[in-house]
């Protein structure tokens, strides 16, 4: 039971068990595979150049290096899965919106939507969905875990000590995606 | 610094009772991935000096992904896709 290793345990609930980095542990929290964030990447590139028109491509290139990053990393990390709930969240946001802005067309000046726009266009990844209650801080904590858990998709529902290891991955699946579109960048400004 | 007062105080939550090696460790593990210039040296730093690094650090590789997008759009509008893909593809899969 104990070697079984399904799911990242949020509360550990055996505080005896040292977390030894183990064979497991390290498959867990290598980063991508370059490979695979190059599929991913490539082909939300390509989708995106055939159908989007220029002026919002910007965005709309970043929304994709930030989901195909999280498609590829392992679904064991909490924040790949909080960034693609982000990603349903935003999309299912947008379309409502869509809806909302075609009936405040026809019909009489509707009530603002200020409240959905302003989350949808401030377009940082820390977007959170609507009402998230943040556990209590724990003891040791500093206080700039507070920072940190803003920075990381879905870093408000952590333990601090998840937390820090979802920073690690993090930080390394978000350099290896600098790596490569740095690497695209060249090659497409070498042509 | 703060570590030393979570031994001190009386464990509330049974659950969360995590010890301060592990943390220590993650924290060093962090220090590990931040890029060289912002290491002071190699061995203890303070870990809320880590912590606010790694936060500039994350902070400057998402302004990164920004640019790097930016850049990428005006490319793709300008540069003949089909070739420029073949040659991507061929070097990052190989």
């Amino acid at each position: 039971m104990a070697a079984k290793r399904t799911a990242p345990p949020p509360a550990n609930p055996n505080p005896n068990r040292r977390r030894v980095t183990s064979a497991a542990d390290d498959s867990a929290s290598a980063p991508p595979s370059k490979r695979m964030l190059a599929f991913h990447f490539l082909r939300a590139l390509s989708r995106i150049h055939s159908s989007t028109p220029v002026p919002r491509r910007t965005r709309t290139i970043r929304r994709a290096a930030y989901s195909s990053m999280a498609r590829a990393a392992s679904p064991r990390s909490a924040w790949s899965r909080a960034l693609l709930r982000q990603v349903r969240v935003r999309r299912a946001v947008r379309s409502r919106r869509a809806v909302l802005m075609r009936r405040r067309v026809s019909a009489a000046p509707a009530p603002p939507l200020g409240a959905s726009r302003s989350s949808v266009s401030a377009g940082q990844t820390s977007v959170a969905p609507p009402v998230r209650t943040p556990p209590p801080r724990q003891e040791g904590e500093p206080a700039r875990a507070d920072a940190l858990r803003q920075l990381i998709p879905g870093g408000n529902g952590m333990e601090y000590c998840s937390l820090l290891e979802e920073t690690a991955d993090y930080v390394r699946c978000l350099r290896a995606q600098v790596q490569l579109m740095q690497g695209l960048v060249d090659l497409f400004s070498g042509q | 610094m703060s570590s030393r007062r979570s031994r001190s105080r009386a464990s509330s939550g049974g659950a969360s009772r995590i010890s301060d090696e592990q943390i220590s460790d993650l924290v060093s593990k962090l220090q590990t991935l931040l890029p060289e210039a912002r290491l002071r040296s190699n061995d203890r730093v303070p870990s809320a000096r880590v912590l606010q690094e790694t936060c500039s650090y994350i902070r400057s590789l998402h302004q990164e992904v920004d640019d790097l997008s930016d850049r990428l759009s005006e490319l793709l509008a300008t540069a003949d896709v089909s070739t420029a893909q073949a040659a991507v593809i061929h070097s990052l899969l190989m």
